[in-house]
């Protein structure tokens, strides 16, 4: 039988970090975008700042991981 | 206000801010021997297409000006594509028409004294959201009055101050009349445009109100050089600024002397004017108190730069050093045309 809490908690912990991601790639990606316009060569470190709010979303994804997989274990 | 994409238009200020020119290439401008050697050098610079633009008509000096004038046009289309459609925009049109306002001065002064277009057109400051054909076809006209007709022809907002105080200019045929019209007309038209709350609107009336207080002590300065009676004071000076109302600046110039002046403005933000040499102050010599007091205005608004990165404060900044960097340029190069030394030419410069 689903426990619906331990489904909406991962929900949660996924949907706040993707969130989170959105919001900060949204403005770190319009600044990249400026960078690259005035300054193409710096493509490269403006791709791995637009990456780095990635983080958040995989730290959701394991937290949520952790929530349906281990907690019910335990 | 709708939503600016700060984020882009910082990182992009920012990038061209990064291609401003350093003390040190504006120092290897100056110690050049001659205009042609100064153009040479001032192609290893980004000004080197516009260069290229300039030399297909001109030469020399005025090759030189035409460069600055395509590449400060330029810089000001590229900012204001950023920010087409947002009420930023407005905000900038504010610091633009301040060269509007100069640029009608300076045709207002040509024509009253018989100049030749060539002469006007040369003096125009490279700037401004007039375009270049509504100034071409100012100075085509034959005199004051034709200029301000074609102004109110053409719908041009600034038509309005100048022909209200034309009746008073034709009695007494001074342009003073006509430039404080306008002076006031624009800081006037530019304190209700940013009499809003927001952060933006705040940083631009703190920009503008400064510049009424340097604008209103030259014009005591001024008053005092030329020992004016003062009647009506608020016929002389602007209301608005962050320092001196018009009473303080009554009594300013009732000071009579410069040392007076500079007594009287202790505790306010120009009390620098005293720390000038005494020569200037004793021999009332107004230029070294007008450099002065532009330093401190450039001083405030390039201090924006380090204001909140997600607001209009980067853009503005910019606009100062850009003006700066090109005027700069300008001087090196009129004084290269003319062999002035280089030890003479730094000292015209404004670093800041």
């Amino acid at each position: 039988m689903l426990d619906w809490s331990i489904a909406i908690g991962a929900g949660i912990a996924f949907g706040l970090g993707a969130l989170g991601t959105g919001i900060a790639q949204a403005r770190i990606g319009a600044a990249g975008a400026g960078v690259i316009a005035e300054k193409p060569e710096l493509f490269g470190l403006a791709l791995v700042f637009v990456a780095l709010p990635e983080t958040l979303v995989i730290l959701g994804f394991v937290v949520a991981a952790i929530i349906l997989f281990v907690l019910p274990t335990m | 206000m709708t939503k600016v994409d700060y984020e882009y238009i910082g990182a992009r200020i920012r990038g061209m801010k990064s291609r401003l020119l350093e003390r040190k290439e504006l120092e290897a401008l100056g110690a050049k021997m001659d205009i042609n050697s100064f153009v040479d050098e001032l192609e290893n610079t980004p000004y080197r297409q516009d260069l290229e633009d300039a030399s297909v008509k001109y030469i020399g000096l005025a090759c030189v000006e035409d460069a600055l004038r395509r590449n400060l046009s330029k810089t000001f289309r590229l900012i204001l594509s950023f920010v087409k459609g947002e009420d930023a925009e407005t905000l900038i049109n504010i610091f633009l028409n301040k060269w509007d306002i100069q640029n009608i001065k300076t045709i207002l002064r040509g024509k009253n004294i018989q100049e030749v277009p060539e002469e006007i057109a040369e003096s125009l400051a490279p700037a401004g959201a007039l375009s270049d054909a509504t100034l071409t076809e100012m100075i085509k006209q034959p005199d004051v009055k034709a200029v301000i007709d074609l102004l109110a022809t053409w719908g041009i907002e600034y038509s309005r101050p100048l022909t209200q105080h034309f009746k008073e200019f034709s009695e007494t045929r001074d342009l003073v009349v006509l430039e404080y019209a306008l002076d006031k007309f624009y800081y006037n038209h530019a304190l209700d445009a940013v009499a809003g709350d927001s952060y933006d609107e705040g940083i631009i009336r703190g920009i503008v109100r400064t510049e009424i207080d340097v604008t209103n002590i030259k014009n005591v300065l001024r008053i005092i050089r030329d020992k004016v009676e003062l009647e009506d004071p608020q016929y002389y000076f602007i209301s608005g600024g962050k320092e001196l109302n018009v009473d303080k600046l009554s009594a300013l110039s009732k000071a009579r002397t410069m040392d007076g002046v500079t007594k009287q403005l202790a505790g306010t933000s120009y009390a620098f004017l005293a720390q000038l040499p005494d020569q200037y102050i004793t021999a009332e010599k107004i230029s070294p108190f007008e450099k002065e007091l532009d330093k401190f205005l450039l001083q405030k608004a390039l201090s924006l730069f380090s204001g909140d990165p997600l607001s209009l404060a980067l853009v503005i900044g910019y606009l100062w050093a850009k003006l700066n960097e090109i005027t700069n340029i300008r001087i090196i190069a009129m004084c290269k045309s003319e062999y002035v030394p280089e030890k003479e030419v730094m000292e015209e410069l404004v670093f800041v």
